[in-house]
């Protein structure tokens, strides 16, 4: 008895032993950057002269303007939209994919591409292939159907912000089916073939047969995209309508103000995207997590 | 010019392998954890490096002794904006060189804004890096960077008159044109910087767009070109620096008093805040009213482009007529590069308003290699490297003509890319002085709080507000 309990205890502390590389990373690199925005967001920054900790004034003047609150609402607008376009073509994809069709092959190949690509590079494609200069315009004066760059219809730099959307669904359909894929091709199609022969039409298979199976590549990949895309920066800054900006623009800007002390205002942004952002992933696991033991999984 | 940040990532598409990019703000927030961590610790000061620098300050060190020392530091950060290609290249290859030839490393650090820059050095010196402890030797700047850092006494102090090339630079106050070296922004130099390169803030427009007849070279005409061809002239927006210079020039075409730039050459307290928020109304009201006009006015937010590559990218693609920004020699640099249409021409606008000054090399107190830095400042003002840079950049010269031999000042002559449109004289009789730089922040604050985002608030109560932030 006591031998299995001493090596019990070997193992979890050989577990604990390999698991320890990456949580002091995650500790000091992770926790101490958030630690550090917190501090500062509460009015902790000496080196600027400002040491009013505790206090919640950046916070209050941040959340007082109506301004912070369309950022908001721009910034969760632009993740959810994309991300839920991004999950309708990353399903349907990915039904495709498990079955057999000529040319598959080189097709698995090509879906994964924008994987490999930078969001950088697709955002200067955004702006290459749909500005206003850009190559599709350019092909319309071509044919003479526009005579000058501003009669094109106007796709980025506007506030509805489909270039932003372009770029992230561009680049998160291949994640997103690849991460279903996978869960598919784990399960077999056996249950999909056994709901047939048991006269399920398709429209039933794929709704109580295939969804529910594969929710957990859904739900860990949309959570993945729409937390990057909530922290983005780069598509909204440089694909955006200018102010009101995205959260993340508006935490760029206030540190780039001349006014040094707005910098601890920047710091209560950061904190408000990690917060508003924590709220939202958190509640849609603990929906998930419901939704699991509802239906018997654990 | 003061580099303020260009978009990380640009809209032209060779910014995108710029090499050596380098978050600056990570480092800051490293180096604010690390200030953190040695709060209450001693100071760290490297003594040789402190007797170096009072020697020297003091005059009592020849020139010998300084490129000794340079040859033992070994290398120089220099830190700079790195947004331009052909400086880069520049640097790369003609600079370097001549460095090693020195004995001295050039190590250049781009950075996407030189406020980067100006925060590293404050960041170390609040956690007690003093001379030869930090990690910045020279910053490319001018303006309210350079206000900044005198502000919070953090420059190393005035060597620039004691450089050997010094001689090649106007210090004379009697001479009228010795300003532009005395007064950055309205600011004092006091020797702490010295003048790299000159610019003027020139317009272009598409000559294939804009018959003669119909070219605006007041902001009344720009306004009436506007209304007839709506959408086809846009400023980058500020707080970018090329913006911040833009709407300058409009305040002081609408000065009510009929005075220009003059009452913008004081300080905020000598002026204090409700003559400057009178002052600024009338041309701030004129950007108000023109923005429906601009590019995309017509759907309620104009595109204002973050930055002067974008700016660019719209006047090459014929979506504006018009660009506006700091370049004396931009149209025949833009042409040769392809960067501008071909039907690019420059002309006077706003007449009499057109902004000319001049950007510096400044060494910060904490330079890690103090020496090195000043042989660097040294071979940055000699007259072949500035005939090289005017070549290779198109950056006018820093140094002053009158003061040089007259084959060295033929051959800065003859370097010059020259104009297309008019000729120098046009250009020299229509400049203005900078704003003063304490008056530049709250100008901004106040564009951003009334046009950008549209407050209700009085002029003046904006200006108050922005200029008790600032004053914190």
């Amino acid at each position: 008895m006591a031998r299995s309990h001493d090596s019990a205890l070997k193992e979890r502390m050989w577990l604990w032993l390999q698991l320890s590389p990456v949580l002091l990373i995650l500790a000091v690199l992770f926790g101490g950057a958030l630690v550090l925005a917190v501090v500062q967001s509460l009015g902790f920054a000496p080196w600027f002269g400002v040491n009013t900790f505790p206090s919640f004034q950046y916070f209050g003047a941040l959340w007082g303007s109506a301004s912070f609150w369309q950022s908001l609402w721009l910034t969760l607008y632009y993740a959810t939209v994309s991300t839920v376009i991004a999950l309708a073509m990353g399903i349907a994809l990915a039904l495709a994919l498990v079955r057999t069709f000529p040319g598959k092959h080189l097709y698995k190949y090509i879906y994964k591409l924008p994987l490999m690509i930078p969001y950088t590079v697709g955002i200067a494609l955004a702006v290459i292939m749909l500005g206003n200069g850009g190559m599709i315009s350019r092909l319309a004066a071509f044919f003479g159907l526009i005579s000058d760059p501003s009669q094109f219809p106007q796709i980025l730099k506007t506030h509805a912000g489909w270039g932003i959307i372009a770029v992230y669904v561009w680049k998160q359909v291949p994640f997103i089916t690849l991460a279903i894929y996978a869960v598919m091709l784990g399960i077999g199609r056996e249950t999909e073939e056994a709901a047939a022969i048991l006269g399920a039409n398709r429209w039933q298979i794929l709704t109580q047969v295939t969804l529910p199976q594969i929710m957990p590549g859904i739900v860990s990949s949309t959570l993945i995209c729409f937390a990057f895309n909530v922290g983005a920066f780069e598509a909204p800054f440089i694909l955006g309508g200018g102010f009101p900006d995205t959260l993340p623009v508006v935490a760029w800007r206030y540190f780039n103000d001349a006014d040094y002390t707005l910098q601890l205002q920047g710091m209560a942004t950061v904190v408000s995207i990690a917060l508003v952002a924590g709220v939202i992933l958190f509640s849609y696991l603990a929906i998930y997590r419901r939704f699991e033991r509802k239906i018997g999984r654990t | 010019m003061d580099y303020r940040p260009l978009a990380t990532g640009a809209t032209t598409k060779k910014r995108f392998f710029k090499r050596r990019k380098f978050n600056m703000h990570k480092l800051a927030l490293g180096v604010s954890l690390a200030a953190l961590l040695v709060a209450g610790a001693a100071q760290a000061e490297d003594p040789a490096a402190t007797e170096f620098r009072e020697s020297f300050l003091a005059g009592d060190l020849d020139w010998s002794a300084v490129t000794e020392r340079a040859q033992a530091e070994g290398t120089v950060n220099l830190y700079y904006w790195g947004g331009s290609d052909p400086l880069n290249v520049w640097m790369d290859s003609v600079v370097a060189p001549a460095m090693s030839e020195l004995g001295v490393t050039l190590n250049p650090v781009r950075i996407t804004g030189t406020k980067d820059a100006v925060d590293l050095v404050l960041a170390e010196l609040g956690s007690g890096k003093m001379v030869g402890e930090g990690s910045v030797d020279a910053i490319w700047l001018n303006g309210e960077n350079f206000s900044t850092l005198k502000e919070q006494d953090a420059l190393f102090g005035a060597f620039a008159p004691l450089l050997p090339n010094a001689k090649n630079i106007e210090w004379d106050e009697s001479d009228p044109r010795s300003l532009l070296n005395l007064r950055d922004f309205g600011v004092t130099t006091g020797g702490a910087e010295v003048p790299w390169s000159g610019e003027q803030y020139v317009c272009a427009l598409n000559s294939d767009r804009v018959s003669a007849e119909e070219v605006p070279h007041t902001f009344e005409e720009m306004q009436g070109y506007l209304e007839a061809n709506p959408g086809k002239f846009i400023y980058v927006k500020p707080p970018h620096y090329i913006g911040n210079t833009f709407v300058q020039q409009a305040i002081y075409a609408h000065n009510p008093d009929g005075t220009g730039a003059e009452p913008f050459q004081q300080s905020l307290e000598e002026l204090g805040t409700s003559e400057l928020a009178r002052l600024i109304t009338p041309g701030l009201e004129y950007l108000k009213n023109l923005e429906p006009l601009l590019l995309g006015g017509d759907s309620g937010t104009p595109r204002y482009p973050e930055d002067q590559n974008a700016l660019d990218g719209l006047f090459l693609n014929g979506e504006v007529n018009f660009n506006c920004k700091f370049g004396l020699y931009a149209v025949a640099t833009g042409l040769s590069q392809g960067t501008y249409p071909e039907g690019a021409q420059e002309f006077v606008f706003p007449e009499g308003n057109m902004i000319k000054n001049k950007n510096y090399l400044a060494i910060p107190a904490n330079a890690p290699n103090p020496a090195a830095a000043l042989v660097l400042a040294d071979y940055m003002t000699t007259v072949e490297a500035q005939i090289s840079k005017l070549e290779f950049t198109g950056m006018p010269a820093g140094i002053d003509p009158w003061l040089l031999s007259e084959e060295d000042a033929a051959a800065l002559a003859a370097a010059s890319p020259g104009h297309t449109g008019l000729d120098a004289s046009e250009l020299d009789a229509n400049i203005a002085p900078d704003t003063n730089a304490t008056l530049v922040d709250v100008i901004e604050a106040t564009w951003l709080e009334y046009i950008e985002r549209d407050s209700t608030d009085s002029i003046e109560t904006i200006v108050t507000r922005a200029a008790e932030n600032l004053n914190q």
